[in-house]
């Protein structure tokens, strides 16, 4: 087994420090931080997303391959920004206004950093006021919205609708998820996408972003 | 006393007709044009908001709770937002809203006290007086948070989902030391003449492996039915959203009876294990466009989960969390395609 491969291994287990210290291994032996970015951690967290959706792992593992993965990208972003690796673009999300959950909006965050996209989380029961006002300061490629209550859901269109009014929508795309969404409400509020787990939500937002996957 | 329709529907006998429950929690505000938030915190309009939902719909049983889930972990110091003015989202405990971290030792924790701690005495005096207005009309029940889900909320549900792998010690103990909290709030409950609705939707297979809630659910859970048995409780509906058939067999060795088939579950293997078993089920209909979807669909959903029962005598018909301001109209087409079956049937 590779050094890459073993590293994919180590992520599926989901031991934050093992991952991180052999993170800083391959660094010390010379990796390029891209390599060990795109070829470990991206690929071991592929097998996650798989195992998860074919129910061998559910939310408990996956988390702890997400902190993994974050406490690998705390050493390698520093190392990517040096090398003058840019970010394949710039995501805003939010947990949408009255909904408080964030475990899964979080788990997308961390898949799309370690994608290479920078990441603006607005936190949980973001106003579409708020959202507008990010777009209109950051300028993001996309926007991913996130609500996990039949209830709260319906604030997506409510948000969507507020960036239509104030002349934003055509200058973002807009992804939505959560356990209660379908990609038929995505339609019927206005998305360009829907993904229905974290892994599929990173391949949904390079295509939207036309980025090579 | 005849026993209540429910009753019969959950002993697994005959009954007159299917029993209707929707699940209206903070819809409750909207039938006396308030807000959740101000409904929750008032004991008066809470009441109004009962009485007002049992006027209307005539369901077949009342639940008292507005935010089900937020009750206990808020009597015990977790922060619940509240939302001001006309703003009608759900109260809910904040992302930094727990009141413990796995440090605390919950053998010196204080169980709450259900008369004195949080709005868990705003909930039994609305459950007193909906008692005094409807006598014996039908069932009402007190709701309260299963192990899993109080447990997320003390510690944080990212936390709670981390420690099931990094500590699961910390986590059997915690869910012992929720599932005694449940017990407290739920006998004030039965004191007062009502029954009993666990809700635990954050152990759902969606999220927790089948194994896991065999590890760690099952056994609080069980402690916990067992005991509104023993204080004469005959059937302890326990609530888990989702497609839930992956754990059934766990679902049903809980004790629990009333157990729930959300839209998503398999309603073929529900029929098969509860009428084995001699339990009964709630199928939810599908709630998640109840605010736009004309009452005609959701008159016709209602009637294709009414053929699916296959005259199954343990089934009750119900509904995902109905958002608040769903029209009445659309509940009161669910409820028509009840009835309409019922008279078919009566005339085969």
């Amino acid at each position: 087994m590779s050094e890459l491969e073993h590293l994919a291994q180590l992520m599926e287990e989901g031991n934050a420090a093992t991952v991180a210290e052999v993170t800083q291994q391959l660094l010390n032996a010379g990796m390029a931080p891209q390599t060990i970015l795109n070829d470990g951690l991206i690929v071991g967290m592929g097998v996650v997303g798989e195992k998860m959706r074919t129910g061998e792992m559910y939310l408990p593992e996956v988390l702890q391959s997400a902190t993994a993965m974050h406490a690998a990208l705390k050493l390698l972003k520093p190392l990517l920004a040096r090398d003058g690796v840019k970010p394949l673009g710039k995501i805003v999300m939010g947990t949408v206004k009255g909904d408080v959950h964030d475990i899964g909006k979080n788990l997308v965050g961390i898949l799309l950093q370690g994608a290479g996209f920078e990441i603006v989380d607005l936190g949980v029961n973001v106003s579409p006021a708020k959202f507008i006002e990010t777009i209109e300061q950051q300028k993001p490629a996309l926007l991913a919205l996130s609500a996990m209550l039949t209830t709260t859901m319906l604030n997506m269109k409510t948000t969507i609708e507020a960036i239509n009014n104030a002349g934003l929508r055509s200058k973002v795309k807009i992804i939505v998820g959560g356990a209660p969404v379908s990609e038929k409400f995505a339609g019927e509020i206005g998305a360009d996408a829907y993904a229905r787990d974290a892994v599929k939500a990173v391949g949904k937002v390079k295509e939207l972003l036309a980025v090579a996957a | 006393m005849k026993p209540s329709r429910l009753q019969t529907v959950l002993d697994c006998s005959p009954a007159d007709r299917v029993p209707f429950l929707p699940a209206i929690y903070e819809h409750k505000a909207w039938f006396v044009k308030d807000t959740p938030s101000n409904v929750a915190s008032d004991v008066d309009l809470f009441t109004r908001a009962v009485l007002a939902e049992y006027e209307a719909l005539q369901p077949d049983a009342l639940t008292i709770g507005i935010d089900v889930y937020n009750v206990e972990a808020e009597a015990m110091g977790c922060e619940v937002i509240y939302y001001d003015g006309d703003d009608t989202s759900i109260p809910a405990i904040g992302t930094d809203g727990a009141a413990f971290t796995e440090e605390d030792n919950f053998s010196t924790v204080d169980l709450p006290d259900p008369y004195k701690d949080g709005r868990m005495p705003i909930n039994l005096e609305t459950a007193r007086n909906v008692k005094r207005a409807i006598a014996d009309e039908v069932p009402v029940r007190g709701a309260l948070s299963g192990p899993f889900s109080l447990a997320a909320n003390l510690v944080g549900p990212e936390r709670l989902f981390m420690l099931t792998v990094t500590n699961p010690e910390f986590v059997k103990g915690l869910l012992f030391f929720a599932s005694e909290a449940a017990k407290r709030f739920g006998e004030a409950y039965i004191k007062e003449g009502c029954g009993v609705v666990v809700f635990d939707s954050q152990a759902s297979p969606e999220l927790l492996s089948p194994k896991m809630y065999r590890e760690f659910v099952l056994q609080p859970t069980k402690s916990l039915i067992e005991h509104f048995h023993k204080l004469g409780v005959k059937h302890v509906p326990l609530i888990i959203g989702g497609n839930t058939t992956r754990i059934l067999s766990a679902y049903l060795e809980t004790g629990a009876n009333n157990i729930l088939c959300d839209f998503s579950a398999n309603v073929d293997e529900f029929l098969s294990e509860c009428s084995e078993r001699k339990r009964a089920f709630r199928r939810n209909i599908d709630s998640t466009d109840f605010l736009a979807a004309p009452a005609s669909v959701l008159h016709e959903r209602a009637v294709a989960a009414l053929e699916e029962s296959r005259g199954y005598p343990g089934y009750v018909l119900g509904t995902g969390v109905v958002p608040y301001g769903t029209p009445l109209e659309s509940l009161l087409a669910i409820r028509d395609a009840m009835f309409e079956y019922d008279n078919k049937l009566s005339r085969q």
